[in-house]
């Protein structure tokens, strides 16, 4: 059957920012939606706010509006391009609830809107925790125990029966927000409130705990005819009790006989039916009871997934791209199979390798005992590696993941400490395994498998990783002293086959990594690239997409030296996220335009550039120097991009130059230039261009006396850093003290870098392109927070919103001077701070920064694109971006703001109080004709509601009392009900307002706390003092966040609120499609 | 200790690997009886199911390769066997990597098994290269064997090897049903009765119908048909490949199944001449191997296919409600294109990728077949369904 013919134009809603639990699998999903459904003809109109997406690049879809994903908006978005249909399953959970909400409302029957994909009934059949247990059991498959509750004493009452630990589910939540694990009498009632206050509809599932059963889940898609398939299982290395999305994972299920894995199989696709699924993609978790082979099926997900983007990636066959077009009514068998050109898509991929999935965590970032995994989801990104064998795979999964491993190897630690991260779910459980079996060999593994849950067959694969590595040590150690310390090629050769990289093997032999790397390709040994064909060899693949392993075939001719490779940034990371894939994606985009072959090399599944159709080829391999040079080799290809992939592909950047490699754009001299401290400062001197005092501290003694010179305040960070990690400031000799006694270490070895910090001073970001010569502003931007508040995490605006214009020419004009001195070509970021109308230079990053996808789409301007041509010998004249050397980016409406996002809520009890080092995980944008318009609109789209009335609290630091006055006044005057603390409440009644007087927490109730509990409160003003806060502010801002209360902690930020308050009275709600106000394509 | 063996294939290839199961014959072993470990080498791409698909007696005669890398990572377990009698069931196993460790309580590992079954294997052999290669050139003949000496092959040995090989039948032309015939009745002698192994099933599972007495003809059925069969209500009575016309009659069965099995079909003159002879009266079905006779006898055509369907995940498209079902399947040999189906027969489904036939019916008589494996055993349960479409026919429905 053909497409449908009865609708022509059909709305898809993404996910908004990129938050722990959603992340860039949806733009992943989102994007191929859009070129799946546009390909049939549809008219594609799309809504996401998150402007660092592929997806919200224009031209990809018809009309693209970078509006809230709320009811309100939405709906205006449908009233005026008056959509046939809507696909709500492209977009997470956000997307599910918010077409649930619309419908609800009446919205789509309003408009005449179908949903299609999925129906309303099936998601709530497959949402309601309570009526899915229901269904199961109607099919004859097992559920876990369970009851669902809306107040504590229900959940007393099932604690009676079914007695402790008990797992926790909040309904209607993403991630597993807001779910537990009560494992005491003590904190149940709590982690039941918690649980309720989270869940949209106030209900939790509470359920028998299955921790310790194995893991699993499958992905199918299902079409109109009830054609169904299971395109990947999943097996989870750690098993039940952590997080699907924090695990360790393997593909395809390793430990399944094949009538258990049948029995898997049946069920699932009979949920699929059950549920109603009938033209898409979803996903059906399992548990098996390791000892009797109970199955269990926990829960279902009518709709792509984290895991059916790690699923497409594993086996080659794209998901959300079928799963799009079933939603038109094709069935599986018409949908033709792309990676081999000839079959269909009504097949089950067949794998001849393992894929593993390793997740990142931010643990530096969110300490504060948050290292045991649990039932909700706190990693941020994950590495995917494909590998022959599972040992192959890990090894490769783990390097992927940049956490500084090499692969999966022994921990320095003895027994106590391994003890304890066995026992609990800590992050490097895997590592502490590993790390007894390389102490005691096979015989660890049954005490093992029991302590830890982890599978007898996958303890056995690392203890023969294990094997490997004690002869590697047996070799390294007979040779050493001796003149052929060296591994033999036997030996090599199976190191290689079990994952390990050249400076793994080589810290065996006390070589440096480039003599083993040396010695293996003297030995010829090469790594050999398989293709990932989704059917074992079976039929010949037409798209290229490649994985490394040793000793075995080479698939794939070379491209040849006219081809580039585009090095992308690996797992998501708080400061490098899904804006540098987006870069990375265009970049490939760009080149194939131009007829040159792009290569791209990156390990991130959830990614548009892991995507087969975005390159020439792929290469799913670690972002890593070892893998990066023998894709080089094997392609034979001289030039690489480093300039889009954040920092990752930087750090790298000069090892392949030293290789002989041409790295593309700014030269490696002028990129460490910007990066090594020394030279960036006689740089920024020689130019006679002003930066903050800063001075290099080798010793403790010499940070006090560096910070006494400079004067307090003073900015403290550890020179190796990146995204601003572990950079604090100390405001006092006395705060420094605890500083270098609990989070800075210095020696030789640990230089500190102690800065003047540039207190209540304006912070700007300014991204531009220079050609060599021409130089255009694509925009400069000035940020919400103060400096001080880390550039991602602040809100900012474009354009500068209080600065005269001759700052900002005088901006523009230390950026050119900076990009013609570095000779830059390409992109470049610079970062000011402007204090007491002085301007200093913060920071100059040789690369396309965070905010380049921001711009592109608030300037109308593809930059990424504009780069492409200037790499390609092109000049910005050329594209009418210059005229006389220079150039400036303006907005496409009068304003646009960047408003960063959060993952507070996954780390109870965590301080959200802003600093220098990031902290946040995604971003989204608003525009509009006021400030207050486009300010309005960001903070909605990251899910803060600013409030047309009621009341607010304002608690403010002595030297804010007057800059915060004038908007306390205008609060009043529009019949805000002002709520102040003492102190404030004082200064604000001798200046003519007249609020009423709150108690701190400490001083007796009701206080703040209950106040907002109780919902008496709808914003918050509150400018904190100093880096080592009150404990009733953290508290205050815990609560806050919990409560999704806009809260602001600066007077800047107060001033935006109060624009956005403003224009929220107006009523008014606008929506316009982004749109390009340069068409480069002609270039 | 890990032992060397190695694998040559008839192109003179000699790949080297690590021995697991039963001790691979030596060249000399091997010229004096050649049964295990030589064979044509066909690919399966199942990622689960190496204890079922070793013990189909479909693939006597054949190596095993599987193209998932990983294979013994759950164990063996003899109920699983698809029959029980050593010698039924595939002649080798090459893979990449064999699981050494663990199994659950209850199982013993693959290289256990094989060792009693007398299946020698080898592991670390690039396995994707191989099968590229028969995706290419088609299937080869191939041998694991033990080296008679030290750690490496001789020239002398390979050259006799290549010899052997190049003396070992042709799949095609080859009638490997009466020698399976022989080998039951060895293992009946021996007190191992297949049969009655088979009838551990699970008691019916499914609703009442007739009971229906079923006759199954066995080229070497695997027992999960079987089990399917009793599952149903069915009394079912095997019969082995010679059976008569009269002996048949003589038992009077409700319908006749032909079941799957090894070797070229079209040099089963005997039961395709049985087929369309019983087929004039009673309800008559067939299963890959029993497919291809049952379409022999009313007048198609098979052909050796290139390197065939060994699998399960084959797509299977029922033509007449337009449903596509995902299959486990196992044949070498095929029924000739639907434009070369005789009168009598109309096409009941197609493979989705390939377009090749995967069942028929009769226009008038109750007579109907399938090419891939509804039994599963090992892969998905979607069409177990033919089962009862087979009985239903077998009743008068349809
Ligand atoms: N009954 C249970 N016993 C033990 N662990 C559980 C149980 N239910 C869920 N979990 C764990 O919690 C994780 C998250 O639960 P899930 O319901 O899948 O939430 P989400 O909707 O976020 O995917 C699972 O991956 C699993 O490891
Ligand atoms: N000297 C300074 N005075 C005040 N704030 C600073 C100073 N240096 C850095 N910051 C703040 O710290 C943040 C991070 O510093 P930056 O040097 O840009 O590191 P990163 O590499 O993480 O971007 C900046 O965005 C700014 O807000
Ligand atoms: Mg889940
Ligand atoms: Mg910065």
């Amino acid at each position: 059957m053909p497409a449908r013919q009865d609708i022509s134009s059909i709305l898809i809603i993404g996910s908004g920012p990129i938050v722990i639990g959603q992340a860039c699998e949806f733009d992943y999903s989102g994007t191929q939606a859009v070129s799946a459904l546009k390909e049939e003809g549809y008219r594609i109109v799309l809504v996401n706010p998150n402007p660092a997406t592929v997806m919200t690049t224009p031209g990809l879809a018809d009309a693209i509006y970078a509006e809230p994903l709320s009811a309100d908006y939405v709906r205006e978005i449908i009233a005026k391009e008056r959509p046939d249909a809507v696909l709500p399953t492209m977009g997470g959970q956000t997307a599910l609830n918010l077409a649930l909400e619309l419908y609800e409302a009446g919205t789509f029957s309003e408009f005449g809107v179908e949903m299609i994909g999925a129906t309303v009934n099936a998601i709530r059949l497959a949402e309601d925790r309570g009526r899915f247990k229901q269904l199961a059991g109607e099919l004859g498959i097992e559920v876990p125990n369970s009851a669902l509750i809306g107040d504590l004493e229900a959940a007393l009452e099932f604690k009676g029966q079914s007695g402790l630990p008990i797992i926790i589910r909040p309904s209607y939540t993403l991630g597993g927000q807001g779910g537990s694990i009560a494992e005491t009498e003590a904190e149940f009632a709590e982690l039941i409130s918690n649980a309720l206050a989270v869940s949209p509809v106030h209900q939790a599932l509470v359920e028998e705990s299955l921790v310790g059963w194995k893991e699993y889940e499958l992905e199918l898609v299902r079409d109109k005819a009830d054609n169904t398939a299971v395109i990947c299982s999943i097996e989870n290395i750690d098993p039940m009790g952590v997080h699907t999305g924090d695990s360790i994972t393997v593909a395809p299920a390793q430990t399944l006989s094949d009538r258990e894995y049948q029995q898997m199989r049946l069920a699932a696709m009979n949920i699929m039916r059950k549920v109603g699924v009938d033209c898409g993609g979803s996903n059906v978790q399992f548990a098996v009871d390791p000892d009797t082979g109970r199955m269990i099926v926990r829960e279902m997900n009518p709709r792509v997934s984290r895991s059916s983007a790690l699923a497409s990636k594993a086996t080659g066959f794209p998901i959300a791209r079928c799963s799009a077009k079933l939603s038109v009514g094709y069935t599986l068998d018409e949908v033709v199979n792309e990676i081999t050109g000839k079959t269909v898509s009504s097949f089950e991929p067949a794998l001849d390798y393992c894929a593993v999935k390793v997740p990142r965590f931010e643990l530096k970032k969110f300490p504060h005992g948050h290292t045991q995994l649990g039932t909700q989801m706190k990693s941020v990104g994950e590495a995917l590696a494909i590998g022959r064998t599972f040992p192959e795979a890990l090894n490769k999964a783990v390097c992927a993941a940049e956490i500084g491993y090499e692969g999966l190897e022994e921990l320095d630690m003895g027994y106590d400490g391994l003890d304890k991260m066995l026992e609990t779910a800590h992050p490097l459980r895997l590592w502490a395994a590993y790390t007894v079996i390389r102490r005691e060999g096979k015989r660890a593994i049954a005490a093992l498998s029991t302590k830890t849950g982890f599978d007898p067959w996958v303890l056995y694969n690392l203890s023969e990783i294990a094997e490997v590595e004690e002869e590697l040590a047996d070799a390294g150690s007979l040779h050493s002293g001796s003149n052929s310390g060296e591994p033999g090629f036997d030996l090599l050769l199976r190191a290689k086959r079990a994952g390990l990289t050249d400076r793994r093997i080589a810290r065996r032999f006390g070589m440096s990594a480039a003599k083993l790397t040396a010695l293996r390709l003297s030995l010829k040994l090469q790594p050999g690239y398989h293709l990932v064909d989704t059917c074992a060899g079976e039929f010949s693949a037409e798209t290229p997409y490649f994985y490394s392993t040793y000793g075995e075939i080479d698939e794939g001719d070379p491209l040849g030296s006219e081809a580039v490779l585009i090095i992308g940034s690996g797992p998501n990371r708080i400061g490098q996220g899904v804006e540098f894939d987006t870069g990375c994606t265009l970049a490939s985009l760009s080149y194939r335009r131009r007829g040159i072959k792009a290569v791209m090399i990156n390990s991130n599944p959830e990614t548009v550039s892991t995507d087969f159709n975005i390159s020439d080829r792929l290469y799913l391999e670690p972002v890593h120097p070892e893998f990066v040079q023998s894709v080089l080799q094997k392609e034979g290809i001289r030039k690489v991009v480093v300039q889009l992939g954040g920092q990752t592909p930087l750090n790298i950047a000069e090892e392949l130059a030293d290789s002989g490699i041409e790295v593309i754009g700014t030269s490696v001299a002028g990129i460490q230039r910007t990066e090594d401290r020394r030279q960036f400062s006689e740089l920024m001197t020689s130019l006679g261009i002003r930066q903050p005092r800063n001075l290099t501290a080798l010793s403790v003694v010499q940070v006090h006396e560096y910070a006494a010179e400079i004067g307090y305040p003073v900015l403290l960070r550890p020179s190796f850093v990146l995204g601003g990690q572990s950079m604090s400031v100390a405001f006092t000799e006395k705060e420094l003290e605890l500083l270098l006694h609990t989070q800075l270490e210095v020696d030789e070895q640990h230089p500190v870098l102690v800065d003047q910090f540039l207190e209540d001073a304006f912070e700007y970001d300014l991204d531009l392109l220079c050609d060599g010569q021409n130089v255009y502003i694509a925009g400069l931007m000035q940020h919400i927070e103060s400096a001080g508040v880390h550039s991602g995490d602040s809100a900012c605006v474009f354009p500068a919103y209080k600065t005269s214009t001759e700052k900002n020419q005088e901006m523009y004009r230390v950026a050119t001077t900076i990009a013609r001195a570095l000779e830059v070509k390409g992109l470049l970021n610079i970062q000011f701070a402007l204090k007491d109308e002085e301007l200093y230079v913060i920071e100059v990053n040789p690369r396309a920064s965070r905010t380049i996808p921001f711009l592109a789409k608030a300037s109308g301007v593809n930059l990424v694109d504009a780069a492409v041509h200037v790499w390609t010998g092109g000049n910005l004249e050329e594209l009418g971006l210059c005229t006389d050397g220079f150039g400036v980016g303006t907005p496409l409406e009068k304003w646009a703001v960047k408003e960063a996002v959060f993952s507070f809520e996954r780390f109870e009890r965590l301080d959200p109080l802003l600093s220098p080092e990031m902290k946040s995980t995604g971003e989204v944008m608003g525009s509009g004709d006021s400030l207050g318009e486009a300010f309005l609109k960001a903070q909605a789209a990251a899910g803060s509601t600013l409030p047309k009335e009621g009341a607010v609290f304002v608690s403010v630091h002595d030297k804010d009392k007057a800059t915060i006055l004038p908007i306390v006044q205008e609060l009043s005057e529009m019949g805000f009900h002002i709520l102040a603390t003492r102190g404030t409440a004082e200064y604000l009644f001798t200046h003519g307002v007249f609020p009423e007087v709150v108690l701190k927490l400490h001083e007796g109730r009701p206080n703040l706390a209950d106040y907002l509990r109780s919902g008496k409160v709808q914003a918050i003003i509150n400018t904190p003092m100093g880096q080592f806060s009150q404990h009733d502010d953290e508290q205050v801002r815990i609560q806050a966040v919990k409560l999704r209360i806009p809260y602001t902690t600066t007077s800047t930020a107060a001033w935006a609120t109060l624009q956005g308050i403003r224009y929220a009275r107006t009523q008014q709600k606008l929506v316009r499609p982004l749109h390009l106000s340069k068409d480069l394509s002609r270039n | 200790m890990q032992k060397q063996v190695f694998l040559v294939l008839d192109d003179g290839s000699l790949l080297k690997g690590i021995a697991f199961g039963a001790v691979a014959p030596t060249v000399d072993e091997a010229a004096k009886q050649a049964e295990a470990g030589i064979g044509e080498v066909v690919f399966n791409t199942g990622m689960t199911g190496y204890h079922e698909i070793l013990t189909d007696p479909s693939y006597i005669g054949q190596l095993v390769l599987m193209t998932y890398p990983h294979i013994g990572n759950y164990g063996d377990h003899e109920d699983w066997s698809e029959s029980e009698v050593p010698g039924i069931g595939a002649a080798g196993l090459i893979v990449r990597s064999v699981y050494r460790g663990a199994v659950p309580a209850g199982r013993e590992s693959l290289h256990s098994f094989m060792e009693r079954r007398g299946i020698p294997g080898i592991s670390g052999v690039d396995t994707r290269a191989l099968t590229l290669k028969i995706r290419t050139s088609g299937n080869q003949k191939g041998m694991i064997v033990s080296p008679s000496e030290a750690d490496t092959l001789s020239n002398a040995e390979t050259a006799a090897c290549i010899t052997l090989l190049t003396g070992y039948p042709d799949m095609e032309g080859r009638d490997i049903v009466s020698q399976l015939q022989e080998r039951r009745e060895a293992a009946l002698d021996q007190g191992l009765d297949e049969g009655k192994t088979a009838q551990k099933a699970e008691p019916a599972r499914y609703s009442k119908k007739k009971n229906l007495h079923v006759a199954l003809i066995d080229f070497g059925y695997k027992a999960n048909i079987k089990r399917e069969l009793i599952h149903r209500g069915c009394r079912v009575t095997i019969l082995p490949a010679g059976v008569s016309r009269r002996e048949v009659d003589a038992i009077g069965p409700d319908a006749v199944l032909l079941s799957n099995g090894p070797g070229d079909p079209a040099v089963l003159g005997g039961p395709i001449q049985l087929a369309s002879d019983i087929g004039k009266n009673y309800p008559l079905f067939g299963i890959c191997l029993g497919h291809q006779i049952i379409s022999l006898a009313f007048g198609a055509q098979t052909y050796k296919m290139k390197f065939g369907h060994h699998g399960l995940n084959h797509p299977v498209r029922d033509e007449e409600s337009g449903r596509v079902y995902i299959t486990s399947q196992n044949h070498g040999f095929a029924v000739s294109g639907e434009a070369l189906l005789p009168e009598g027969l109309e096409l009941w489904m197609k493979n989705a990728n390939d377009q090749t036939i995967e069942g028929i019916r009769h226009r008038k008589k109750r007579i109907a077949s399938v090419q891939f494996h509804p039994e599963a055993a090992p892969g998905p349960y979607d069409t177990l369904w033919v089962f009862d479409e087979f009985l239903s026919i077998a009743q008068g429905g349809n």
